[in-house]
Parts: structure tokens; sequence; C-alpha cells
């Protein structure tokens, strides 16, 4: 890549759009193009399992629409595919029909004798309403607990279905739904399904959630509430996957709950995981790879001659192989088949480079209106440990306020108490009229008080450019205005020639001016910038520290600066505040501070006087706070 | 009165098996981040053991200890083979390969036993029942509730006063810092995994004795609701998991008891829909796990 002249920022997002449907394109294309390839080459039973196939990708890819946008594998899925099956089934079926296999139907589901396209809305509603009940719940947990509600969802529909028995035959078969699930339904939705969970993940939406996935808490820092990134994840996915269901029931013509059930979710799971759960791509392909493999191995699930062996039959030879092939995955290529992102081109493909569209860097902000951000009596304690004790002082705008201190001072726990990360145990914190300690996470972001983490807290998932877009728009800004935000903070930050490159696969020191790049995207007039510099080298720190004092300038920010190189801060702070053991032990301009009897005792302990003791020996190599707050 | 009776010891009978169960899920996850579906195959091949001894003749005394050691080893033979080269994995890896493991297994004790129930049978005095002050009560729900409470306790010594307790314990906070010091990582995950064997043979004795079969999922359910148990009383927290499984377990014997017959086959998705409502209270489960994690 290196040889090759770099690309114009100012064209990346033109590229990224075009790339983004060309990604689109090649999820499709590869879908056709297998399809194409088993009904020419097997006829009828080539188009069998092409049908098969299509109503697969459809389920796996609305599961894949929730678990990979929001990291959470979901086991709950059956339920929804369960619902669709059996409305869309009582729906159409015939009216006579209905009357002998189902006597006992409840009045307002009989006889409506649908045709399945004027099915398929009401199909979709239910499944919509099913989710949005659902997901309230769902999306309140996170992680593995999620997954295991998800677990007891589909057990409980599973008995649900199987105990109301006058409207789902119970555990018998429920039989007479009209079997038109053909090859250009199936392969029609399976592409429209494919457009939709394309258009989510590079959405708003999607790329909230993606955030939100890759780090819960600076997504909420940035503005952007989680749960709400996977209820909408979950409520779109749910309606898609009922709509799979009912095409699935279609399919079948007669089903049973345990069709829906434990080992529909595990292979439908063992599909996405095998391609890949964190794109439509990988859903794509790992149902086409395990269906090839099922239907091979399915000829010698009833015993077969393999090069002259004769192997005995074999009772659940799919579901060993499908094991055997979800384990080697993990083992060899834990991101899926298709790998972590999209099939086809990146932004910064060969063959975009012709796209010249130019998307100008948006102008620097005004500046910030006179504020403050006022902190009075602030206080926490951790089981007993006063690690914040009635902290007070002010961040006006316009000017940089530096927070130095010993390990252990308070300081981060402070930040983390503005950002409202932790509840605070008494006192306030006062901005633009409103308590920050009174507010909600994503609420102190709104009100234009951004942070950086001590420790990195960036989206790997996501690209440079997606990391300061998603920081631009959680603010609230239209798409088109926060990528020209997006363009000028990667400018300023030249982060240009590494726009298209995850997070998680940047240097240290690029990854560094990213944070700060995405909270400056954030536009805001209060910036608290936990230990900007830890880890980086002297010419580094003073990069930064230019940086910060230009932008500190021009845009009138009142900016909250933590850090442990105290060169750096007093070079940057007009005013300093220094707190040990909780409390805020002086404050004042830095040769106030530099000459302050009490600060130097607090870094350096007694018996020295002040004239010996220099602050700026304070080794800026030493480990960053090993001592809990 | 009498009912009451019978019904609470019927609860602790079952929550004690959950219990167990939800435990051994509990002492795994803690240390490993592994959410192991495969538990309940551990139990299963437990009670095969049994099967399987008292085949060859053994006396049935001798049988229930062949049947925690065939336990213990399967869940020792599970963590070499398919967990210990995911060490370090994300939670999602774990469970699904747990979950390939669950299947297979499944799938081999259907072709290398029998995919209907085989059945175990006891000697009768064990499954009778004696009377005090006129209520009748089961010897197997009795004996049970001493053994489930033997386990934990003798559980919770080792866990707080043995070394391999303590390096367990402090695995679960951090296995990296554990290592560091010198204390072998490889030998604490296996004896945490040899214990949730022993803890999942026990439950195959235990569900044995009252069921009196064993089939290939046979373990899968009251894994299922042994899951349940862990994240109701907060993934990853011990006594939460037993704390859990008494109350799933208590919440299915009152479901049984008291609801009316037209809703008993709703029996199952009314007790999970009212554990599912007690998460949305308290996300984090009943006694969350004490994490410290810092921005």
């Amino acid at each position: 890549m290196s040889e090759q002249p770099a690309l114009a920022l100012q064209t990346h997002p033109a590229r990224l759009r075009a790339a983004n449907w060309a990604r689109t394109a090649c999820c499709m294309g590869l879908l056709i193009l297998v399809v194409a390839a088993l009904t020419l080459i097997f006829g009828r039973a080539g188009e069998r399992i092409a049908v098969q196939m299509c109503v697969n990708v459809s389920a796996v890819v609305a599961l894949g629409l929730f678990c990979g946008n929001t990291g959470i594998v979901s086991f709950g899925h059956g339920s929804f595919m369960t619902i669709g099956a059996y409305l869309s089934g009582i729906l159409t079926m015939p009216a006579g029909l209905q009357r002998t296999a189902l006597p006992q139907l409840p009045g307002f589901l009989a006889g409506h004798e649908l045709s399945i396209w004027t099915a398929f809305p009401v199909v979709a509603a239910a499944g919509l309403t099913f989710a949005a009940i659902t997901g309230s719940a769902v999306a309140r947990l996170a992680g593995a607990s999620a997954t295991i509600a998800t677990l007891g969802l589909l057990i409980i529909t599973h008995g649900v279905a199987v105990g109301a028995r006058e409207i789902t035959r119970g555990s018998q078969t429920f039989f007479g739904v009209p079997r038109v699930t053909d090859l250009a339904m199936a392969l029609g939705a399976a592409l429209v399904f494919i457009l939709i969970a394309r258009l989510f993940r590079e959405s708003r939406n999607g790329l909230f959630a993606r955030a939100a996935r890759d780090d819960p808490d600076a997504a909420a820092a940035l503005g952007i509430n989680p749960r709400r990134t996977r209820f909408i994840a979950w409520c779109l996915s749910g309606t898609l996957a009922t709509v799979a269901g009912a095409l699935y029931g279609h399919m079948l013509g007669a089903f049973s709950p345990a069709s829906f059930y434990l080992s529909l979710a595990f292979a439908h799971v063992a599909m996405m995981i095998v391609g890949g759960m964190a794109s439509v791509g990988g859903a794509v392909t790992g149902v086409m790879a395990v269906t090839l493999l099922q239907d091979t191995v399915r000829q010698f699930e009833g015993g077969a001659e393999v090069f002259g062996i004769a192997v005995p039959e074999v009772f659940g030879l799919t579901t060993v192989s499908l094991g055997l092939a979800i384990l080697l995955i993990i083992w060899l290529r834990p991101q899926g088949l298709a790998g972590r992102l999209e099939l086809g081109p990146g932004a910064d493909a060969k063959l975009l480079r012709g796209i010249k569209e130019t998307t100008e860097p948006a102008p620097v902000p005004d500046r910030a209106a006179a504020a403050e951000l006022k902190i009075e009596n602030l206080s926490k304690s951790f089981a007993g440990v006063k690690a914040v004790l009635d902290a007070s002082f002010e961040v006006p705008t316009g000017r940089i306020t530096g927070l130095i201190g010993p390990n252990g001072a308070g300081k981060s726990t402070l930040v983390n108490l503005l950002s409202r990360q932790y509840h605070a145990d008494a006192g306030k914190a006062i901005y633009a009229n409103t308590d920050l300690t009174k507010t909600t996470r994503e609420g102190v972001a709104r009100l234009g008080v951004s942070r950086s983490f001590q420790n990195l807290r960036l989206f790997p998932g996501l690209t440079a450019y997606e990391n300061v877009l998603v920081g631009a728009m959680a603010k609230g800004h239209s798409r088109a205005h926060s990528q020209a935000i997006a363009i000028r903070e990667l400018g300023d930050f030249e982060l240009g020639k590494l726009a298209a490159t995850t997070a998680g696969a940047l240097p240290y020191g690029a990854r560094k001016r990213l944070e700060v790049a995405r909270s400056f995207a954030q536009d805001p007039s209060i910036l608290m910038l936990d230990e900007p510099a830890a880890g980086m080298n002297p010419t580094e720190t003073d990069d930064l520290a230019d940086r910060l004092q230009r932008a500190g300038a021009a845009r009138g920010l009142g900016v909250l600066l933590i850090d442990h190189d105290l060169r750096f801060v007093n070079r940057l702070s007009n005013w300093i505040v220094v707190m040990n053991r909780g409390q805020v032990i002086a404050q004042g301009t830095p040769e106030e501070i530099r000459s302050d009897p009490a600060v130097i005792e607090a870094y350096i302990g007694r018996g020295r006087t002040a004239a010996e003791a220099k602050l700026k020996t304070q080794d800026p190599s030493k480990p960053m706070e090993g001592v809990k707050p | 009165m009498e009912l009451f009776i019978q019904q609470t010891v019927n609860a602790i009978s079952l929550g004690g098996v959950y219990a167990m169960l939800a435990l051994g899920l509990a002492i795994v996850f803690s240390i490993v981040r592994l959410i192991n579906f495969a538990h309940g195959e551990i139990m299963t091949f437990g009670a095969y053991g049994i099967f399987l001894a008292l085949a060859f003749g053994l006396p049935p005394a001798a049988a229930l200890l062949f049947g925690l050691a065939a336990a213990v080893v399967m869940a020792l033979a599970m963590e070499r083979t398919a967990f210990r080269a995911m060490r370090g994995a994300d939670v999602v890896s774990l469970l699904i390969t747990s979950f390939a493991v669950s299947e297979i297994l499944k799938v081999l004790f259907q072709n290398g036993i029998s995919p209907r129930p085989v059945p175990i049978t006891f000697p009768p005095a064990w499954s009778g029942a004696y009377e005090v002050g006129g209520i009748t009560i089961g010897v197997v729900p009795t004996v049970s509730i001493m053994v489930t409470f033997t386990a934990l306790m003798g559980l919770s010594f080792i866990l707080r006063r043995t070394v391999a307790g303590m390096a367990m314990r402090a695995a679960a906070e951090d296995i990296e810092m554990l290592r560091l010091l010198g204390i072998r990582a490889n030998r604490v995950v296996a004896v945490s995994f040899a214990l949730s064997g022993l803890l999942a043979g026990i439950a195959a004795v235990i569900w044995t004795a009252q069921r009196g079969s064993v089939d290939p999922l046979m373990g899968f359910f009251p894994v299922l609701k042994a899951f349940i148990a862990t994240v109701l009383g907060g993934l990853g927290s011990l006594g939460g998991a037993v704390l859990g499984g008494f109350v799933v377990g208590m919440l299915e014997v009152l479901a049984q008891a008291f609801l009316p017959d037209s809703l008993a086959p709703y029996r199952d998705a009314i007790v999970l829909a009212a554990v599912i409502a007690a998460l949305l209270m308290r996300p984090d489960g009943l006694l969350p796990a004490a994490s410290a994690h810092r921005s």
C-alpha cells in the first residue's frame, strides 16, 4: 500500500458510500450465483436445496441483524419463527380444512383464507409487537445474561405453543399450510432481507448499535443509549425473523412446535458463527457453507460405502458434522469464514480510486458561549474509602483547567462522577442550569460535556472515520454534517491516511489522537480529558499540547485536563486544581501551585523545602494509577 | 398442612438439584468465563456410569460412586480436549463451543448407548417413604436434601479454607495475576471443572434415584433451569447461583402444586416469565458478582 499515492481524505465519504453499495451487491451476487449453480447443475433436487438455503439466509440474516450489531447471541429467534409460521399458516389455510383441523380455533383467527401477500403485513405487524414486548426485557440485559434470557424466551414460546392446543394442535403436527414458498419468493425474500440488513448496519442506528457493542461505556459517554440501540435492533430483527418463520412454514407445509425449537435455533446460530457474526456477508456465507455441508453429509446418514469401507448407519451425523464445523471454525478462524469485515471492497480499494466527489470539512464551530461547570461539594465513597470528599471548583469555558494529584487522589473518580459513570453520594455539578449528577449518562453528552477515557475506549470494530462519525452523529448532527465534521477532525489530527483502518488495528499514538478527535467531533463546550498524554513520548506529548492549545483558543472550550505529566499540565493550564486523598487541597495559577507547600508535601512528602523540590522532577515514565481510587 | 410440608420437601429437594448444577456452572464461569452448555451431558454421563456399573453387577453403593467418578472424568476430559485450547476467548465463542460439544455428545450417547431411556433400578428400600407425626415423606427427597446440603457445605469449606479453594476464588477475580504469582492456572481450572463435574454427578444420582431411568437428553433440561438460576442469582456469583437454584426449584413446585389444571401446560413458561420479570427489576441478578472495572 505504501508506494501508492495516499487517497484524499475529502473523497472518503463518497468512496465509503460506493464501497457499502458494492458490498451489498457482493452479498446478493454470491447468493444468486450459488442458487443459479444449484438449480442448473442438480435440477429439481438442486432447486429444493436452493429454496431451503434462501429461507435459511432470510432467517440467519434476520438473526445476524441483532447478534452482529449488538454482539449478543440470541437463541430466541425461534420464538419469532414459531409465531410467523403458525400465524401465517392459520391466516392462509383453506377455511374448510381449518374447520376440521382446528375446530376450537378462536373466532377472530378463523376463516380468513388470506393470500400470502396479504398475510405477510399482518405477520410482520404481529412480529413487531411481540419484539417490542420482549425487547423491552431483553434490551435491559447485556452479554451472556441476555443470551440466556433469549434461551428462556425460546423455552417459554415453545411451552405456550405446545400448551395452546386450540390454536396450534399442541405438539401434534400442524398441517394444511399452503406450500407457496417457491424459489422466486424465497430468493426474493432473501435478497430483500440482505438489503435491509445492510442498510441498517450502515445507518445511524446500526452504527450506534455497533459502537455500543464494542464499548457500551464509551458509547454512553458520547450520548448513545446502549439499551435503545439493542431495542431497535431487536425489533427490526424480530420482525424479519417472524416473516422468515412464515416463509419456513409455507415451505414445510406441515410442522410442529419442535420444528422451531432448540435444533433449529442451534442450526441457525451455527450458520451465523461459521460464516462470521459481525457482518451480513458472514451470515450469507455461513448458511451456504452449512447447507452444502449438511446436504452432503445427509447422503451418508443412512449408511454408505466410502472408498470401499462400509460406514454404518449413524443417527444425527448432520448434527455431529455441524458441531465439528463450529469447533473447527472457532479454533482456526474465530471471526468466521467471512471475517470481521463485510465481503467486498473497502473504501480504500483500487476499484474506487476513481471517485473524486469530495466532502468539504465542516467549519470550526463558533466560540463556546461563556458558561461554567460548577462543582459543589461532590463526594463519593467506595465501601468506606472516601474517593472524593467535598470537592468544589469551577471549570469555565475558554480556560484550560488542570487537575493534578498523586495516584489515588480521586481525579478519575471525579470525572466518572461528572460523566455519570458513577453515582455521586452527595453534592452537585451544575452546568447550563442542569445538575449533571441528576441526569443520565447520555444527557451529560447532550449538554455539551464530553470526555475521553484514561484507558483507551475506542470502538475497535469501526474504522477510524466511523469512530469520529459516530461521535458527531451522537451529538445529533445530520449525517451530511457529521461527515464534514469527521473529515475536519481526522484532518486536524493527521489521521486522514488511516481513515479506513479499523480502530483496533491502529498504532497506539494514532489511537490516542483518535480518541481526542472523537471528543472534538462532538463540538463540546466542556471537554474532560483523562490522561490524554499517558504512554506518549515527549514529542507526541508536545504535539498534543499544541493541538489542545490551538483548539482551545479557537473554539473557546473549557477543558478539564487530568494528567500525571506535570510539565504537560503546567504548560497548558491557566488554572490548576490539586487533589489529594479525595480532597481539593489547593487551586490557583500554575505559579501559585508550584510554590504551595501543601502541594509539595502531597507530591514529595515532608522534610524538604520548596526550593529543593521541583515538581518538574516528577518522572513521567512511572506507571500510571497503580492505586484504586 | 401435610400437603404444605410435602411440597416444601419437594421444593427444597428439586431446588437443591438446580442449586448444585447452577453452582457447578458458576464455578466454571467465574474462572474461565465459560457458560457450559455441555454441563447437562456431564450429568447424563454420570447417570450412564451408574447404569453401566449396575449392568456389570456392581453393588448399588459402588455404582453410585462409579457414576460420580464418571461425571468428574467427563468434566476433566471436556476441559482438556475442547476448552483448554480456547482459554481467553470471548464469552460468545466459549458458549458456542460448549453448545457444539453438547450436541456432539448427545449424538454419541444416542448411537453409543441408546436413543431411548434405559432403566436404573435401585433397591426398593431406597425409594420408600416414612411417617413423621402422621405426615408421609419420601426417603429419596429427604436423602437428596441431606446430600445437597452436605455437598454445598463441603464445597463452601473447600472454597474458603483450603489452598486450592482460595486459589480458585483468586482465579475468579484475576487468573492472569494468579499465574504471575506462580500458581499453575491449568491446575486451578482443572480442579474447578472436577468440582463442577462432581456436583453434576451428585445431581445425576439424585435425579436418577427419583426417575429410575436415563436417556440422552436427561441432563439437558435440568441444566437449562440451572442456567436460568445462575442468571437469576447473578452470573458469576457462587452464592447467587445457589440462591437462584432454590428459587427456581421452589417456583416450579409452587406452579405444579397450585396452578389450575387449565394452566398446567404453561407451567414452565410461567416460571420462566416470572424469572425474567425478576431480572427486569434487577438486571445484575439477586446477588450480583462483585465487579471492579474502571474507566
